[in-house]
Parts: C-alpha cells; sequence; structure tokens
C-alpha cells in the first residue's frame, strides 16, 4: 500500500512542481501539457501567475482540477519554490499498470528552500486529502509528500479496503475481500 | 528558456510596456493603415530591434485612446531571435494611462513556439505590469520545457 501511496503522490507532486518527474516509459513523448481556466492573470512584478475558476491541468500523465492554480516562478537560474493548487483539488492519473488513481483535497502546496545546507521541498495536501485506487481509500489529514528525503508522512491517516463487488475478480463469482 | 514559464505567458504584456515607455516609438497620433513601429535596445545593442508593433490600421478614439485592428507585436532578444508573438484582431490602447485592452481574441506564442497562451478578453495594465485574460484561457506548453528543468536539484 505505501508503495501505492508513493506511486500516487510521486505523480501528484509531480502535476504540482511542473513535472519535474521523468514520465513513464511507456507515455509517448513530446505531448504538451494544457491548462485552461476561465482566467488568468500574469505578474510581470511578482513573476507570478494565477490561473482562475474551472483550472484544468491535463498532460500526458495526469490530470488536475481545481479552482485556483498559483504559481510562482522563478526568475532566471533561481528553483521553482512555491505552487499551490487551491479549492476542490481533484488528481487523476494511472500507474505503469494501468491503475487508475483519484486524489482530492481541498488544497496542495509545493513549496521548496535551502536554509544552509538543508533542501527543503515539499509537497502538502490539506483539506481532508483522500486517494482513491480500486482497491482502497486512504484518508490522512495531512498528508506531506518530502520530496528531499523522499519519504511520505502520513497523519491521523484511515485506510478503508473495497469489496470487488463486480464478482468477477473470482472464477467462482464470489466477490473478492482485501 | 531558463528563466521559467512566465517569462514567456508575460512576454507578450512586455510589448504594452514598451510601447508605452519613453524609448519606444507609438503608433502614429492620427490615423493610419498598415503601420509598423519599432523600438531598439539601449547602447550597446541600439542597433536591435527589440519590439515591433504592427496594425492593419490605427485610428484615434475620443479620450486620447488608440483602437489598433489586426494588432502584432513581436519581441526580439539583444541577438535578433525572436520571443514573442502576439496577437489580437483589436485592442483599444490608452497611452496616458498604460493601459490596452480588448473584449476580443488574444493568441500569444514565444517565439521558440513551445508555448502558447489565448483566450478572449484581456488587459494589460502597465503601471502594475499584469496582464489579464479574462475568459477562455488555454495556455498550452510543449513537453521539452519541463524536460529542461529536470536538472533542478
Amino acid at each position: 500500500m505505501r508503495k501505492i501511496i508513493f506511486l500516487l503522490l510521486a505523480v501528484a507532486g509531480g502535476m504540482v512542481v511542473a513535472q519535474t518527474n521523468v514520465p513513464p516509459q511507456n507515455v509517448p513523448p513530446h505531448q504538451p501539457t494544457v491548462i485552461s481556466s476561465d482566467s488568468a492573470d500574469f505578474d510581470l512584478g511578482t513573476n507570478r501567475a494565477i490561473y482562475r475558476g474551472h483550472v484544468l491541468v491535463v498532460d500526458p500523465k495526469v490530470k488536475m482540477q481545481c479552482e485556483l492554480l498559483v504559481v510562482d516562478l522563478p526568475t532566471k537560474g533561481e528553483h521553482l519554490q512555491h505552487v499551490s493548487a487551491e479549492t476542490n483539488v481533484v488528481i487523476d492519473f494511472m500507474d505503469e499498470k494501468g491503475q487508475p488513481y483519484h486524489v482530492t483535497a481541498a488544497l496542495a502546496v509545493y513549496a521548496y528552500g535551502v536554509v544552509g545546507s538543508v533542501t527543503n521541498e515539499t509537497v502538502t495536501f490539506t483539506g481532508k486529502p483522500r486517494v482513491e485506487s480500486a482497491e482502497s481509500t486512504i484518508l490522512s489529514e495531512p498528508l506531506i509528500w518530502d520530496r528531499a528525503a523522499n519519504k511520505f508522512h502520513f497523519y491521523n491517516e484511515q485506510m478503508y479496503f473495497k469489496q470487488n463487488i463486480s464478482g468477477g475478480g473470482g472464477t467462482n463469482g464470489i466477490p473478492k475481500l482485501y | 528558456m531558463k528563466s521559467g514559464i512566465l517569462k514567456y505567458l508575460v512576454a507578450g504584456a512586455v510589448i504594452f510596456l514598451a510601447a508605452g515607455s519613453d524609448r519606444a516609438q507609438t503608433p502614429p497620433a492620427g490615423h493610419a493603415t498598415d503601420f509598423t513601429s519599432e523600438s531598439y535596445f539601449e547602447p550597446p545593442h541600439e542597433q536591435q530591434v527589440k519590439m515591433r508593433l504592427s496594425g492593419a490600421e490605427a485610428s484615434p478614439l475620443p479620450g486620447g485612446l488608440l483602437e489598433v485592428k489586426q494588432l502584432r507585436v513581436e519581441t526580439f532578444n539583444t541577438s535578433g531571435k525572436s520571443e514573442a508573438v502576439v496577437r489580437a484582431p483589436l485592442c483599444t490602447y490608452a497611452p496616458l494611462d498604460g493601459v490596452a485592452s480588448s473584449a476580443g481574441h488574444l493568441e500569444l506564442q514565444t517565439g521558440d513556439g513551445k508555448l502558447h497562451v489565448e483566450g478572449d478578453g484581456f488587459l494589460w495594465r502597465q503601471n502594475e505590469s499584469v496582464l489579464t485574460i479574462s475568459n477562455h484561457v488555454v495556455t498550452t506548453i510543449a513537453a521539452d520545457i519541463f524536460s529542461e528543468k529536470k536538472s533542478l536539484p
């Protein structure tokens, strides 16, 4: 299960941080990322792009929806430091086996900073984060992915395993319990 | 490219800034057709075109406004390479306020073609350096923009 969550957050986090991860091998290259929204502000003074209303981000790996996407872009040579997706954040993706995952949260925030020789790079999901797969649902409040350490931190997590109600998973048609 | 996506997203906005700056040449005050206006970099690149603004028609409006049809603005870097092209079928520009706006379509594409932004209805506020696109905003980002970011730690 931890592996599943790892994969999930790796993809979801990769979305938030503007795809710094290497795409899976089965994804055709050169597919563009498309961001659509009702409106957008591009601020030269603060180097901030704000997408508002029915924000939809689609790329070959993942689809993300939210109501507000704020990207603080770096100046020349600097690292991307802050991205937030707010309000009704929904992320859908498939793992390398084609298994679909569905993540919801009120807020997803990517943050990067260096203090001394320590690099902090995290994606924090808050607002009732929920991860759904075909097999289970996991709740954690908050859910923090420490990208620098490549570790995931769960708080007050709750895990629910689903029944295979289709009955097609076994040879005798009996719903399979996990 | 290293300076980030916003550079390209806002590159089109720069043209309005440039159009309103002291260094830039503005379109003729009277009615004009098929006009082109260029501004240049400051020394030592004073021979290089910084911005080229063209339009099919420019007409003065009451209140010191200027209506530009088939606006096309292209920005260049100091080596003469195109950085961004902005197109708008119709635009109203207020030189004194530094505001450009339109209810119509706006299309922006970087010179390398890796980023494309379009939408309907826009407002450029020069003093605040903010470009707002009001409706149906679609940003298309080439995959290799992100691949360049993979070098980030």
